[in-house]
């Protein structure tokens, strides 16, 4: 589910000017931390996140786990002393698998959206910039894109390359790119009129220069915005191939997954099957969020008082 | 008004080519020609010459396709071996249901986001809007299937109030079973309600009641009039456009609502041709949805210049 | 930020993980509540059953001659054999017998050193009126005989080009005379079980709106009138409508239908058969998926529906609230085909105490167990140990392969194989001696496969990744990958070592390989050398030579010996059987068990109701 505040911000009538650049930059990205960090639930969704990486990544090294053999003698053992999240249909550790879950999960996710936004910058950024017949071809290439329900694509693609995580990672990134570059490309169309960049060129400097220097500096903000609700919904994707199946093959698993395993069984009453995959999820994605929405109240307030 | 509606026509109209070559290039990633993909590994020969004949696969690939768009808007999706119908039959039979359920989450989430944004501009900072922002932001974090099948685990499981699946149904008869399709309308109104009111928490609708607010009782308007007349005519028309923006990802979310309750429309025949690899059904369905999308969009904004005259100059 | 949106915030963070916690703790799951009790009392005469058709197989193809594509034994068996009969009919509840009362004709006659077949068909009739004649069945054999590359059962060198002459004897006697002398136990079974009359009088046109003629007589009319046939059929909405589908010769006859495979289907009040409708109306149900159908199963809106595999822990729940249940096996073998033409893995496939070793790692029982939840049969050979029948060797019933990993490694070490340093084997010792890997293995070669297996199963997901788990303790690594059945199908196939459809190594797809409508399960559709099942291309000619003694030779003893030989030589890894499904079956409808072992037919013509 894509962030639709960043398509709406940049057709409504009432966005801010952004209108720094260069040494000026710096401060006002020292000026947008220190914000952030009074910002209690961005602070809190950092610490989630951390901890969240550190279960997923770190977990296994301390709590090891068979994740690789099948053990048909425990299977759907109920959560107990040895199995704290009880095992699964194929005698997995639950506890365990979460942490394999997570790890997949999050390492798809993170990877998509910074490859996302950086692609989807840079398209928006030369679009924006080049205007005319260029700017109009990409742009409605993108509109195009963004017509047709991402998941369709998505779950097509699927199909036809066997997932894996690194087929994963591109196949999120390729519709997760288009909202970064409308948005980029919102900026540019303001920037290129702006003196100080035009000046650029009258002083010999390439349009490369003027697009690297200026015109992406400035978007940094609103970038970093974006690649954090990118996340979000980027897990919220992953999840959706895993339920309907198209996830990560074994014996890896994510999250999605393994809550589309947990649900075959759902009248059988193993919930340690169920709630954990799905409150993994929903924690992950909220505390992406609040970081989300502390970034842009840090941004967007230096931005106004200017 | 006339500039502006032709400029959008134009434009959708040049979005609308783009789908087509989004799906013509789907076409062409699948494994193997085209045609041995769309008619499944029994195809004779034979078969797949007449195909190829009547597609022109062995012209070059601009020609390819022009023909394969002449055939699309001639209405022949094709034939879908694994169903042993048309495309075309197949699509337009669960056409209406995903209509129907995209078309009441987006009006039930329209009806209870605006007053519910409304409220919380006015009512800013007090209890109401603390438990309206945390609400949204639960429904928006959580994925679709999981917000499901907790409510199919509370009103049908617990409660025995509602079905937990869509009984097999045709449309006819989704209309006078309203209770059947109580759980997956009340999911997909969720979703959206939150997607909606995450709009609203942005600082520009935020700061559009404000202002119109001061403007109006500098006039000396009273407070429930400030609201309801000029606030939400301002509000309705980013609103509108939000509707036509956010129909992609609704119908996204439409999509795996219809595969947890089993509902007869698009989504569940996508997700079921996925499943086949039935190809021509799966292409088919991205084309339909890609259109509709597009015409919901133009139409919404159309509307949107209607109520807010300040777009159609800019 | 603003302040006055902080305290928002925070209350947004409370609520958001608090409510998501809140919400998911109040549910759990309850098992369904107890329903109604039953006692048996008097014949209840009407009444509508409600069937579950098997989710995602809806039948949408109604003439019964089914091209390839539409081949698909849930819609034969449970949709079209309804209206028309086939000829023979076998099965007499679990017992593999060919069931004289309910077949069309008299048992055949053999002569002429089983050369010659006679068939003398009873005297039943059409829905409307007319007799069903030897006409009928020269009108499908000419269509087979036109079309036989659109026929899906069609094998090259049987049936119909077996057959050199038909003669005709009045209007109820058919001779066939064969190329060679057959087992008639056999050629019953397998061929003649084929055979199914269509309404000449009825079908043979080549328009809607043209003439019935005798156009079947000529191979360019028999053609034309397949294809129109084929068209009709193709149009799913007109399939209750089209007065062509209502000459049936079958208990039953179709009054409703939708494309989603939706049927109602009332009793035809004109046929022969012994067994008469009790029930008013037959419902079948389509489902997308196997929950939907559990779903309305608990909410008692099924009267035989099926438990999926993954709840059938909830099987006391249902039997509780008013349902029997019983799992539905089918005359069947469940097998995992090795490609011996494969380029690289072929020659390793190609020697018998790999596949041993194989099999030696398959823990049958364990599977059935924590898999299956108990509804397995255990199958170590080309017949399986059950449904009872008297084709099981008594030496294959005693699991002469069963799970061993000690003597599995002992047998890959002794030939050569070592372990290497990432857990897979490698041949150290490669030559064509009988402590050596064997011919064309190079040195160094790992014991490594590629396994393919059918999507949307869960237990056939499980067994696979057992299984991949079970061979690493062998030293042999499995790569696994799924697709849907369909593909799995189409790719599994016989060919040679150059072609490109040669790459695949191992195939699964979990419902095996059943005898229908070839009932006797002899080895000439699957271990023979080009038998259409035999898709890892095994050749080898004692084998032949046996399977040629079950055709040719009565008598079980032939039967046995090379049984025996397929269960030690495994041509293709033997699974445990599945059932077909659990069944789910209201206390209140009888008649319905035991369910029928051979192929997945329905005769709800002999269920009814008790009060």
């Amino acid at each position: 589910m894509t962030d639709v505040n960043e398509q709406l911000a940049e057709i409504s009538p009432l966005n801010g000017l952004h209108g720094e650049e260069g040494a000026a930059g710096g401060r006002r990205l020292l000026a947008a931390a220190r914000t952030f960090a009074h910002n209690r639930l961005g602070l809190a969704g950092v610490l989630i996140v951390l901890l969240m990486i550190g279960f997923c990544f770190i977990g296994p090294l301390i709590y090891h786990t068979n994740q690789v053999y099948t053990n048909l003698n425990q299977v759907h053992l109920a959560p107990s002393l040895a199995h704290p999240l009880g095992t699964d249909p194929l005698g997995y550790d639950e506890l365990g698998r979460l942490m394999v879950g997570g790890r997949a999960s999050l390492e798809v996710a993170l990877a998509a959206s910074v490859i996302a936004t950086g692609f989807g910058a840079l398209w928006g950024a030369i679009s924006g910039y080049i205007g005319g017949l260029a700017d109009t071809v990409m742009m409605r290439a993108v509109d195009a894109m963004l017509s047709v329900p991402p998941l369709l694509i998505v779950l097509f693609l699927a199909t036809i390359y066997r997932p894996n995580v690194p087929v994963l990672i591109i196949v999120v990134a390729l519709v997760a790119w288009l909202i970064p570059s409308r948005l980029v490309r919102g900026e540019a169309l303001r920037l290129r009129t702006l003196e100080y960049v035009q000046a650029v060129r009258v002083i010999g400097g390439s349009h490369w220069r003027a697009i690297s220097r200026h015109v992406l500096p400035n978007s940094i903000g609103t970038m970093a915005v974006n690649v954090t609700f990118q996340v979000a919904d980027a897990i919220l994707l992953v999840a959706a191939m895993g339920y309907l199946g198209l996830g990560i093959p074994a014996p890896g698993t994510d999250w999605g997954s393994m809550l589309s395993s947990g649900i075959d069984y759902i009248y059988s009453g193993y919930w340690w099957l169920i709630y954990p995959p799905g409150i993994a999820i929903v924690v992950t994605v909220v505390a992406f969020n609040f970081i989300g929405d502390a970034l842009r109240d840090a941004f967007e307030v230096r931005l106004r008082e200017r | 008004m006339l500039r502006y509606s032709a400029r959008r026509t134009a434009h959708a109209v040049v979005v609308l080519f783009g789908v087509s070559v989004i799906v013509f290039i789907m076409l062409h990633l699948l494994p193997g020609s085209p045609a041995r993909a769309l008619l499944g590994p029994r195809a004779t020969p034979a078969k797949v010459a007449a195909f190829n004949q009547q597609y022109g696969y062995n012209k070059p690939l601009f020609i390819q396709y022009f023909t394969w768009l002449w055939q699309m808007l001639q209405g022949n999706l094709g034939f879908s071996v694994k169903l042993n119908e048309n495309v075309t039959t197949a699509i337009a039979s669960r056409l209406p249901g995903t209509a129907l359920l995209v078309g009441l989450a987006n009006l039930f989430a329209f009806v209870i986001a605006v007053p519910v944004g409304l409220m919380q501009a006015a009512r800013r900072n007090r209890f109401f809007d603390y438990v309206a922002t945390g609400l949204a932001f639960v429904f928006y974090s959580m994925p679709a299937f999981w917000l499901g099948l907790l409510l199919v685990i509370l009103f049908s499981e617990q409660l025995h109030l509602l079905p937990p699946i869509v009984p097999q149904a045709s449309f006819g008869q989704l209309l006078t079973h309203p209770g059947d399709i109580a759980l997956p309308v009340i999911t997909l109104t969720l979703i959206t309600t939150a997607l909606f009111s995450r709009y609203m928490r942005s600082s520009a609708l935020e700061n559009l009641p404000l202002d119109y607010v001061r403007t109006a009782r500098a006039k000396g308007m009273g407070g429930q009039q400030v609201l309801w007349r000029h606030v939400l005519r301002n509000a309705a028309g980013p609103l509108i456009t939000l509707v036509g923006l956010t129909l992609p990802v609704v119908v996204s979310g439409a999509i795996l609502v219809e595969s947890i309750f089993n509902y007869p429309g698009m989504g569940l025949l996508f997700w079921n041709a996925a499943q086949s690899e039935d190809y021509p059904t799966i292409l088919g369905v991205t084309l339909v949805v890609g259109v509709a999308t597009v015409v919901g969009s133009f139409i919404a904004d159309v509307l949107y210049a209607i109520v807010d005259p300040r777009v159609r100059l800019s | 930020m603003k302040t006055e949106h902080r305290a928002g915030r925070v209350m947004a963070g409370c609520l958001a993980i608090a409510a998501s916690l809140v919400l998911a703790a109040c549910t759990t799951s309850s098992a369904t509540s107890a329903g109604t009790s039953t006692r048996s009392g008097a014949i209840v005469r009407g009444g509508t059953a409600v069937f579950a058709e098997s989710a995602g197989a809806p039948p949408n193809y109604i003439f019964p001659l089914d091209a390839l594509q539409y081949f698909n034994t849930s819609d034969i068996n449970q949709f079209q054999f309804l209206m028309w009969r086939p000829l023979y009919w076998f099965g007499n509840g679990t017992n593999i017998v060919l069931n004289t009362r309910l077949s069309m004709a008299n048992p055949p006659t053999y002569s002429q050193h089983d050369q010659v077949v006679t068939i003398t068909l009873k005297h039943w009739a059409w829905s409307d009126g007319k007799p069903v004649t030897v006409r009928d069945l020269l009108f499908w054999l000419n269509l087979l005989r036109a079309n036989r590359e659109d026929w899906g059962e069609y094998v090259p060198g049987y049936f119909p080009d077996d057959v050199t002459k038909v003669t005709t004897s009045g209007a109820y006697s058919l001779t066939l005379h064969l190329s060679t002398s057959v087992n008639p136990t056999w050629f019953t079974f397998n061929e003649l079980s084929q055979l199914e009359p269509i309404p000449q009088h009825a079908w043979d046109k080549t328009s809607a709106s043209g003439a019935v003629g005798n156009f079947d007589q000529a191979a360019a009319g028999a053609r034309a009138v397949y294809k129109f046939l084929n068209s009709q059929s193709l149009d799913l909405a007109t399939y209750a409508s089209n007065p062509l589908w209502q000459v049936v010769d079958g208990p039953w006859r179709l009054s409703q239908f939708s494309a989603d495979g939706y049927a109602v289907f009332v009793p035809n009040k004109n046929y022969s058969g012994p067994v008469k409708a009790h029930l008013a109306k037959f419902v079948e149900q389509p489902f997308t998926s196997e929950s939907a159908e559990y779903s309305d199963l608990r909410s008692g809106a099924l009267t035989y529906g099926y438990i999926p595999v993954t709840d059938i822990a909830q099987r006391s729940a249902i039997a509780a609230s008013g349902y029997t249940v019983n799992p539905w096996y089918l005359w069947s073998m469940n097998i995992i085909p090795v490609n011996l033409h494969n380029p690289t893995a072929g020659p390793i496939f190609s020697q018998a105490y790999i596949r041993q070793a194989m099999q030696r790692m398959i823990n049958e029982p364990q599977y059935v167990k924590a898999i299956l939840s108990g509804y397995g049969i255990l199958d170590y050979g080309p017949v399986p140990n059950g449904p009872p029948n008297r084709y099981i060797a008594p030496q294959v019933m005693a699991h002469p392969l069963a799970y061993d990993p000690k003597a599995a490694n002992a047998l890959l070490t002794q030939h050569g194989w070592t372990m290497g340093s990432n857990g897979t084997r490698v041949c150290t010792q490669p030559g064509s001696a009988s402590n050596d890997c064997g011919p064309s293995i190079a040195r160094g070669a790992p014991l490594a496969f590629n396994l393919l297996y059918s999507s949307g199963s869960v237990a056939v997901d499980a067994e696979m990744r057992a299984f991949k788990s079970a061979l690493a303790g062998a030293g042999i690594t499995l790569n696994l990958s799924q697709a849907p059945a369909g593909t799995v199908y189409g790719t599994a196939v016989t060919c040679s070592a150059s072609q490109a459809s040669c790459k695949w190594e191992m195939a699964y797809w979990g419902n095996g390989w059943e005898f229908s409508p070839d009932n006797y399960p002899s080895g000439e559709v699957a271990f023979s050398t080009g038998a259409v099942g035999n898709f890892g291309s095994y050749s080898n000619r004692q084998m032949d030579q046996l399977v040629n003694e079950t055709t040719t030779t009565s008598g079980l003893s032939a039967f046995f010996r090379w049984e025996q030989y397929t269960a030690q030589q495994v041509p293709m890894l033997f699974m445990p059987l599945m059932p077909y499904q659990v069944s789910a079956i209201s206390a209140s409808l009888h008649g319905t068990v035991p369910q029928p072992a051979d192929g997945l037919s329905l005769t709800p013509e002999s269920w009814y109701f008790t009060r």
